[in-house]
C-alpha cells in the first residue's frame, strides 16, 4: 500500500500564485482524475507531487515520509511520471524507450538485469507493442507513441503513476485504450493520478474526481457526488446537462 | 553486444592508424626501420624521427580528435541536438582566447601548467554560459547563435590582444591558435594536458547513462530519476576540461565533434550513452588521418589541420542542419 499525500501546497512565482493551499491524496488501488480549465494549476500540482518542483509552502509525503527526503532515483522508483510534452530527442527504438523506464533501477540500454528485462517485457506485452519492439519511434503513429510512453512508465513497476493529459490529441479509440491500460494498472494494485480534459472519459474511469480552479481544489469525490451542473459551471464556465456519466455541454456561460 | 564489437574494432583501427602515421613522412622510412625505432633499436636518426616528430604528432592529433569527438557526443546528448559541438557553440574559440591571453602576456613562462589551465578556463566559461542559456531557452538555434557570439567575441579579443600586448608575437602564431595545428608537438605538450584529458574523459563516461535518460526530454528524464542539475554540471565540466585541454595542444579545431557522432549514432541505435566511447575513438582516427593528409599533400606551406577539418566539416554541418534533424523543441 502506497500513499502520496499533499497538504496545503502553494506555489508562488514573482507575479502570480500558481497553487493556493491545495491538498490532495492518491493511494494504491484508486484512479484519481484531476479536472480543471487551462491554467488552473493542474500541471504545477503534478510537478510538485512528483518532486520536480519545490512548493513555496506546504508538503508532500510519501507513506508518511517527506518526498523531499528521497533521492531522485528513490522517488522515481515509487512514482512513475508521464509529462504532458513528451519530445523524443532521437529516433530511438521502441524497446530502448521502454527500457529507459528502468533507469531508476540502475539499468541502461544494453545492460539489463533479469528483473529489468522481465519488467520491460511485461510492459511491452501489456501495451500491445510486441510487434513494434524494434520499430523506430519516429515512424509510429500518435496512438502507438502514446502506448510506448505508457509502457515506459509501467516498466518502472512503480506503485504510483502520475500522468499529465495522457490521451491528449488521440482519437477516441486510442483514448479508451490508454485509459484501459491505466485502469488495468490500477486493478493490479497501482495508484494513478491523471489529468484529463474529457469529462465523460473522466467520469467513466475515475474512482474519484478532483476539481481545480485558479490554483485551488474546489471539490474532491466520486463522480456521483461531485459531477454536477453547478460544479461544471463554476469550474469550466459551461452550461452542462448531466445524466449519470452522460454529459452534454451546451455552451459557455455568458 | 554491438557497442563492444564496434569499440574493439575501433581500438584496433586506432593502433593501425597511429602506426601508419609513423610510416609516412618527408623522410622515407621503411616499415622495418620504423618498427626497430619504435622499440628503441635501429639508427639514432630514425629514433629521433619517430619519437620526437612523428609519434608525438600522431598522438597529439589522436587525443585532440578523441577529446573533441567525446565532447561533441556529450554536448549533443545534453542539448538533445545533433548540431551541438564545442566549435559551433564557441567553446573552442573561448579556449583559444584563454591560451592566446597567457601567451601574449608571457604568463606561460611561469609554469608549463599555465597554458592548459588558461585554455580550460576559457572553455569552462563558454560551456557554463551555454548551459545556463540552455536552461532558459529550449531552442538550439538560439544556443548556436550564442556560440556564434562567443566565437566572434573571442576572435575580436584575440585581435585586440595582438594590438595591445606588451610583447606581441607574430601574426602566424595567432593564426595557429585560431586555425588549429598539431605540427611540431612534443610529448611534453601531451604530458601537461594529460591529467585534464583523463579527468574530463572519466567524468563524461561515468555519467553517460544520464544522456540516455535525456532522450525523453528534460521533464520525463527528471521523472525517471535523473538529477538534471548534476548531469548538466558534469557535462559542462567534462567537456570544458576536454575541449580546453585539446585546444591547449592543437588550437581551435572545429566540426570533428559533429561529423563523427553523426556517423556513430545510427550504428548504435541513436543511444547517446553508447555513442560516447566509439565517437571518441573514431574522432581520434579521423583527425590522425586528416593530419596525414595535411602532411603528405604537396603544398608550398603546410595546410592547417583545422582548415582541412572545416573544409570537410562545415558543408556537412550545413547538410545536417538542412535535413532538419535539429529536432529539439
Amino acid at each position: 500500500m502506497t500513499k502520496l499525500a499533499a497538504s496545503n501546497l502553494s506555489v508562488q512565482t514573482h507575479d502570480s500564485r500558481l497553487l493556493d493551499k491545495a491538498s490532495i491524496m492518491v493511494q494504491s488501488g484508486e484512479l484519481v482524475v484531476l479536472l480543471g480549465p487551462n491554467g488552473a494549476g493542474k500541471t504545477t500540482l503534478l510537478r510538485v507531487m512528483t518532486g520536480l518542483l519545490k512548493p513555496t509552502s506546504g508538503a508532500v509525503s510519501l507513506d508518511g515520509q517527506p518526498l523531499s527526503d528521497l533521492t531522485p532515483m528513490q522517488r522515481a522508483r515509487k512514482i512513475a511520471y508521464l509529462p504532458q510534452s513528451r519530445p523524443l530527442a532521437w529516433p530511438s527504438r521502441v524497446i530502448d524507450v521502454v527500457t529507459l523506464g528502468r533507469f531508476s533501477h540502475g539499468s541502461s540500454i544494453g545492460n539489463l538485469s533479469q528483473d529489468d528485462q522481465a519488467a520491460v517485457d511485461v510492459a511491452i506485452e501489456a501495451c500491445d507493442l510486441k510487434a513494434l519492439r524494434q520499430r523506430r519511434c519516429d515512424t509510429l503513429s500518435g496512438g502507438e507513441l502514446a502506448r510506448v510512453h505508457c509502457a515506459r512508465a509501467f516498466a518502472t513497476n512503480a506503485p504510483l503513476l502520475i500522468a499529465d493529459e495522457p490521451v491528449a490529441a488521440l482519437d477516441p479509440k486510442h483514448q479508451f485504450r490508454i485509459m484501459d491500460l491505466i485502469k488495468h494498472y490500477v486493478s493490479k494494485g497501482g495508484g494513478a493520478l491523471v489529468v484529463l480534459h474529457d469529462i465523460r472519459l473522466a467520469a467513466t474511469y475515475a474512482d474519484r474526481l478532483v476539481w481545480m480552479k485558479d490554483g485551488s481544489i474546489t471539490a474532491d469525490g466520486p463522480a456521483g457526488t461531485t459531477l454536477t451542473v453547478k460544479q461544471m459551471a463554476e469550474t469550466f464556465g459551461v452550461n452542462a446537462r448531466i445524466d449519470g456519466t452522460n454529459i452534454m455541454i451546451d455552451g459557455s456561460i455568458d | 553486444m554491438l557497442v563492444q564489437h564496434l569499440t574493439k574494432g575501433l581500438v584496433i583501427a586506432s593502433l593501425l592508424t597511429l602506426i601508419t602515421a609513423c610510416l609516412l613522412g618527408s623522410t622515407p622510412l621503411g616499415p622495418d626501420r620504423v618498427i626497430l625505432a619504435l622499440f628503441g633499436a635501429g639508427a639514432p636518426g630514425d629514433a629521433v624521427v619517430i619519437w620526437q616528430i612523428r609519434l608525438p604528432r600522431a598522438l597529439a592529433a589522436y587525443v585532440v580528435g578523441a577529446a573533441l569527438g567525446l565532447s561533441g557526443a556529450a554536448l549533443q546528448g545534453l542539448l538533445r541536438n545533433p548540431l551541438a559541438e564545442p566549435g559551433v557553440l564557441g567553446v573552442t574559440a573561448s579556449a583559444a582566447l584563454g591560451a592566446t591571453f597567457v601567451l601574449y602576456y608571457g604568463l606561460v613562462s611561469l609554469s608549463a601548467w599555465v597554458l592548459p589551465i588558461a585554455a580550460i578556463s576559457g572553455a569552462l566559461l563558454a560551456t557554463t554560459i551555454i548551459a545556463i542559456a540552455a536552461i532558459r531557452v529550449q531552442s538550439v538555434i538560439t544556443l548556436i547563435l550564442i556560440g556564434v557570439g562567443l566565437s566572434s567575441f573571442s576572435a575580436a579579443m584575440m585581435s585586440l590582444l595582438m594590438n595591445l600586448a606588451p610583447n606581441p608575437f607574430a601574426l602566424s602564431d595567432i593564426l595557429n591558435w585560431m586555425l588549429g595545428s598539431v605540427a611540431n608537438r612534443s610529448f611534453n605538450d601531451l604530458y601537461f594536458a594529460a591529467p585534464f584529458l583523463a579527468a574530463g574523459c572519466g567524468i563524461l563516461l561515468a555519467t553517460r547513462n544520464g544522456l540516455s535518460a535525456l532522450t525523453l526530454g528534460e521533464e520525463a528524464a527528471s521523472g525517471i530519476g535523473l538529477d538534471l542539475r548534476r548531469q548538466r554540471i558534469f557535462v559542462i565540466i567534462g567537456t570544458g576540461l576536454l575541449t580546453g585541454a585539446a585546444v591547449s595542444i592543437a588550437g581551435a579545431i572545429g566540426f570533428i565533434g559533429i561529423i563523427v557522432p553523426h556517423i556513430v549514432r545510427p550504428l548504435l541505435r541513436h543511444d547517446p550513452a553508447m555513442s560516447l566511447l566509439p565517437s571518441a575513438l573514431l574522432a581520434g582516427i579521423a583527425l590522425v588521418l586528416a593530419d596525414i593528409l595535411v602532411r603528405t599533400i604537396p603544398t608550398a606551406s603546410e595546410l592547417k589541420l583545422g582548415v582541412v577539418m572545416a573544409l570537410i566539416g562545415a558543408p556537412l554541418f550545413v547538410w545536417i542542419a538542412m535535413r532538419g534533424q535539429a529536432r529539439n523543441d
